[in-house]
């Protein structure tokens, strides 16, 4: 994991990037890549890359990065891991490639060579990179299918710009903080910024699954090679039958664990309570990791009742035999960090503070790299959402179809009953939003309700914002060709919204600013391909106990049975005082909470 | 626009306030576009509708000017008329106001449609009709950055279809003495200021006045001045009384309309050529000036940052700064005229304009 960066002047009435620029975004990232740096500019200085390294796989220099090939021809910056690169690698050996190193950077060099654009398809991983062709004048870009590792661009009309963070590349000084309104209106209604948008209008993320080719005549349109929905219907369409269902989680979940594993380093692990992580480490020994070092946060106000998670957490390190590492924070520490956190925060976002907290303690146990259990209520159906939403659809999407009802129903409950509308202001929008799975989703996970922005935003800012992102076909996009099945519809809302924009985001800069590689097995396009057969036979409930029970050593039984905790309540509580908004004593809804919280990170974001 | 299927040549059908015979920078730019796609081999023909401009026009091979219509519904009768009688692959709107009716005739024949963003048109928010047409189109063609970042700000369109095509610059501007018109104007040793630009009352963001404030400081700093303002205007008046308030009319001379032929000889005389505009969508005289060898000037506003190239190949400045700018440029060794119009056409040079055109019309034809 590093953060990567660059600048093509493909305008011929541009002028030279200058180095300056290069250096100063590159050098925002520091944190992403402690271990090295390097620049690289093409020989009529129109192309520059540069890389922040953090060495995990070939630890030596000669896998510093840029990495040119050994003809010249391509130069490539990457940040993330290439999970399968030593299959690749003996397969182009065997067809006469030569390498230079033991890297995975290198093997992207060797693919795009043989198979130019065509080469996503055969990575497993996480990963943004960007490859110079020298001989076609052409930059190629590429981000995972599931958008792990983060990659925006800003084009000015001459001059195309990349980098890992929006932030680094505002650091440039040459990329316009114009606002953009979709942004800003989006992070109200989901939490956090949806892609492709930012809060700046010229800064765009390159949608997950997508490639971009920048030549002479500038950006081309992003092109899609994979999408989870997708995955999903081709799944649906040749359905397992439900008794493979556990045999195929098991395996499949082995497989990407293995995969995970593949380092350079000693690969750590974030251990909470759930059946998650729990299992992901039961896994990790069952692919042979002998020394397991596990780690989990305790909080001070959660000592010796039933909210902590270290005595659970605990049983199950020992269960696997790992080194377990209890880090205790309380409110003072995250007071003093948080300064730090909104530094390190790229996007606004209202979560990731219990991931800062787990990167910091990996890295003061001196680990590069850990395994999260994240996306593993996504994939096996562990989220509230994937009995609420169905459910809610059965119910209300006849009633909610009545023209002009939904609307009649929120107006009424308004005036009838204000207290109601204040602690569940969603409540107010069901009936409207019911209709279809976007709708529902918007509901289940929306912050705010387009209808409640304008008593926050500007109207300009809440019209533009919402004419740009039209947040319901945004999210329907998601399900788009249908997965197939209810669980597959919940599974790729989850995955392409909450999932994607905002857990892999946070993971991303909390780890990130740590110094600190989260790899999460369970987020991982080919265990979703593997899965996706037996996704519609998977009931919410049952896919957690299946996943308990994939370790060889399953997990014991007080865990697999515990009911997911969801939101750390001590964090609420922290950045509950910590609002700029708290104007009452009374306590309040852990949504009205996040809504609060959620005016603090943005203005501390935008500062 | 979706439906359109590549063909080997297009028929193109232009919808432009005017070009071929017409005045003035935009008239310029559709005249300097349409060759540029007229000379492309997968173009057939073109057939320009403009509204303005002499009935019989010379147009290159390929093109055909049709007669104006001014009225805006003849012209749009007429655009329709032609639209129905011929073959139409790609409809090029040459104005933000002709955007409604670029899109009806681009639909009608399920035609790619390219819509042209010149300058202050098109930065404030346009009506909705206009704002969902130029949503529809295929590929949107900016002078500036700063027009292109202006549409991107009001319109909801895939930013990668938002292009900038800079104007290009005339092969005839090129460095030389133009000791005549020197000669002609008494001018002697005097530092020869110029401005080309139109003195209009709704367009006073050229900045005539804000050089003519700037010339007693400079004059006290012991510059001896001339102005020369070539172009016409209602606002010359206004402009002549501030001068003499300012008490420096026997500094300025107010050329009027010069004719194209010797434009050449006043970029050629002058020793800088200033236009401390405000409100340019690019700015065409910037880039005259240098490819004739002069040094140029402007403030780092709005598109006259794209022909100064962010001051790499002109000048900027503040507007604060303005006489202190004009000042250290006077007293500088002048850059070589050579030099500063090789380096000006690489950027902005008929060769340039013309590949960025081919690879536009290329975006367009591609576009889903």
């Amino acid at each position: 994991m590093c953060g990567i960066n660059g600048i093509f002047a493909y305008h011929s009435a541009a002028g030279l990037p200058k180095e300056a620029e290069l250096l100063a975004t590159r050098e925002a990232m520091r944190a992403r890549g402690p271990d090295g740096e390097g620049a690289w500019w093409s020989a009529d200085g129109r192309c520059g890359f540069g890389h922040r390294r953090l060495t995990i796989i070939d630890l030596t220099e000669a896998a510093n990065q840029p990495m040119v090939s050994a003809d010249g021809r391509y130069v490539v910056t990457f940040n993330g891991e290439i999970y399968n690169y030593r299959e690749l690698r003996a397969e182009l050996a065997a067809a006469g490639s030569r390498f230079r190193t033991t890297s995975d950077t290198e093997i992207l060099l060797h693919l795009y060579a043989r198979d130019g654009a065509a080469m996503v398809h055969r990575l497993r991983g996480m990963y943004a990179f960007a490859i110079w062709d020298d001989a076609q004048r052409q930059l190629f870009l590429a981000r995972d299918p599931y958008g792990i590792k983060p990659l925006y661009t800003a084009n000015d009309g001459w001059t195309f710009r990349f980098a890992s963070q929006v932030k680094a590349l505002l650091a440039g000084g040459q990329v316009s903080r114009d606002p953009e309104p979709a942004g800003i209106v989006g992070f109200h209604l989901c939490g956090s910024v949806p892609e492709p948008f930012t809060l700046y209008r010229e800064i765009r993320a390159l949608p997950a699954g997508h490639t971009q080719i920048i030549d002479v005549a500038g950006p081309h349109e992003p092109k899609a090679f994979a999408s989870l929905a997708a995955t999903l219907a081709e799944g649906a369409r040749h359905a397992a039958p439900p008794s493979e269902l556990a045999g195929r989680i098991r395996a499949g979940v082995l497989d990407s664990v293995r995969a995970h594993l593949v380092a350079d380093v000693e690969v750590g692990h974030f251990l909470s309570a759930g059946i998650d992580s729990g299992a992901v480490l039961g896994v990790m020994r069952d692919a042979g990791q002998k020394r397991i070092r596990a780690i989990t946060l305790g909080f001070d106000e959660f000592r010796n009742t039933t909210d902590d998670e270290v005595p659970l957490a605990t049983e199950v390190a020992a269960h696997y035999g790992a080194e377990h590492i209890v880090r205790w924070v309380n409110k003072r520490e995250f007071e003093e960090d948080l300064p730090a956190i909104f530094e390190a925060m790229d996007q606004p976002s209202i979560d990731g503070i219990n991931t800062w907290f787990v990167a910091k303690a990996a890295k003061e146990a001196g680990l590069k790299v850990a395994l999260s259990g994240l996306g593993g209520d996504e994939l096996f159906a562990g989220y509230p959402s994937f009995a609420d939403l169905p459910r809610w659809r059965r119910r209300f999407r006849i009633i909610a179809a009545i023209p002009g009802f939904g609307i009649l129903c929120g107006t009424s409950i308004g005036a009838l009953a204000p207290g109601l509308a204040r602690q569940q202001p969603k409540a107010l929008g069901f009936l409207r939003y019911a209709k279809d799975w976007a709708g529902l989703y918007l509901l289940r996970r929306g912050l705010f309700l387009p209808e409640e922005l304008h008593k926050i935003l500007e109207a300009d800012v809440v019209s533009e914002g919402l004419r740009r992102l039209k947040p319901l076909k945004h999210v329907r996009n998601s399900v788009s060709p249908d997965p197939g099945s209810d669980v597959g519809r919940v599974c790729a809302l989850e995955s392409a919204n909450y999932l994607r924009n905002q857990l892999l985001r946070d993971a991303d800069w909390a780890g990130m600013a740590h110094g600190v590689e989260i790899r999460v097995p369970l987020v991982d396009h080919a265990l979703l391909q593997g899965l996706s057969q037996s996704m519609p036979t998977i009931r919410p409930g049952a896919g957690k106990n299946a996943l308990a029970a994939s370790p060889v050593r399953p997990l014991p039984n007080d865990i697999a049975a515990r009911a997911k905790t969801g939101f750390g309540v001590p964090v609420g509580e922290w950045i509950q005082s910590a609002t700029v908004q708290r104007t009452s004593q009374v306590p309040i809804s852990k949504g009205v909470v996040s809504r609060n919280w959620s005016r603090t990170v943005l203005h501390a974001c935008a500062a | 626009m979706k439906g359109y299927s590549s063909v080997n040549e297009a028929c193109c059908l232009a919808l432009v306030s005017d070009a071929f015979g017409g005045h003035g920078g935009i008239a310029q730019y559709n005249r300097d576009f349409l060759r540029a796609v007229a000379a492309s081999a997968r173009v057939a023909s073109i057939t320009v509708l403009p509204r303005l401009g002499p009935n019989k026009a010379i147009a290159p091979t390929k093109v055909l000017q049709q007669k104006p219509h001014f009225r805006r519904s003849v012209y749009a009768i007429a655009a329709i008329w032609h639209t129905l009688r011929l073959r139409v692959d790609i409809v090029f709107c040459g104005h933000l106001y002709m955007a409604p009716l670029a899109w009806l005739l681009a639909r009608l024949k399920r035609a790619k449609l390219i819509m042209q963003m010149h300058g202050i048109e098109a930065w404030p928010r346009p009506t909705r009709l206009q704002r969902a047409a130029v949503e529809e189109a295929d590929l949107i063609l900016c002078v500036s950055r700063y027009t292109r970042g202006a549409v991107l700000k009001w319109a909801d369109v895939v930013p990668e279809r938002v292009v900038v095509v800079p104007n290009t610059v005339g092969e005839a501007f090129t460095p030389g003495v133009g000791r005549s018109m020197r000669e002609s104007l008494g001018i002697d040793q005097r530092k020869v200021l110029l401005t080309v630009a139109r003195m209009d009352a709704g367009q006073r963001y050229k900045g005539h006045e804000r050089v003519i404030e700037a010339i007693p400081e400079l004059v006290a700093q012991g510059h001896d001045i001339l102005y020369m303002v070539a172009g016409e205007g209602d606002d010359r008046p206004r402009l002549e009384e501030c001068a003499r308030k300012a008490r420096i009319a026997d500094r300025i001379r107010f050329l009027g309309a010069v004719p194209p032929e010797k434009m050449i000889d006043c970029f050629r005389i002058a020793d800088l050529y200033v236009m401390p505009s405000t409100g340019e969508g690019f700015g065409i005289a910037f880039i005259e000036a240098m490819a004739s060898g002069t040094p140029a000037l402007g403030l780092a506003v709005a598109g006259a940052n794209d022909p100064l190239a962010d001051g790499e190949l002109g000048n900027v400045a503040t507007n604060d700064q303005l006489a202190q700018a004009i000042s250290h440029l006077l007293a500088a060794p002048r850059p070589d005229p050579a030099a500063l119009s090789v380096r000006t056409r690489a950027r902005f040079g008929g060769d340039a304009f013309r590949e960025r055109v081919s690879m536009a019309l290329d975006r367009a034809q591609s576009a889903a």
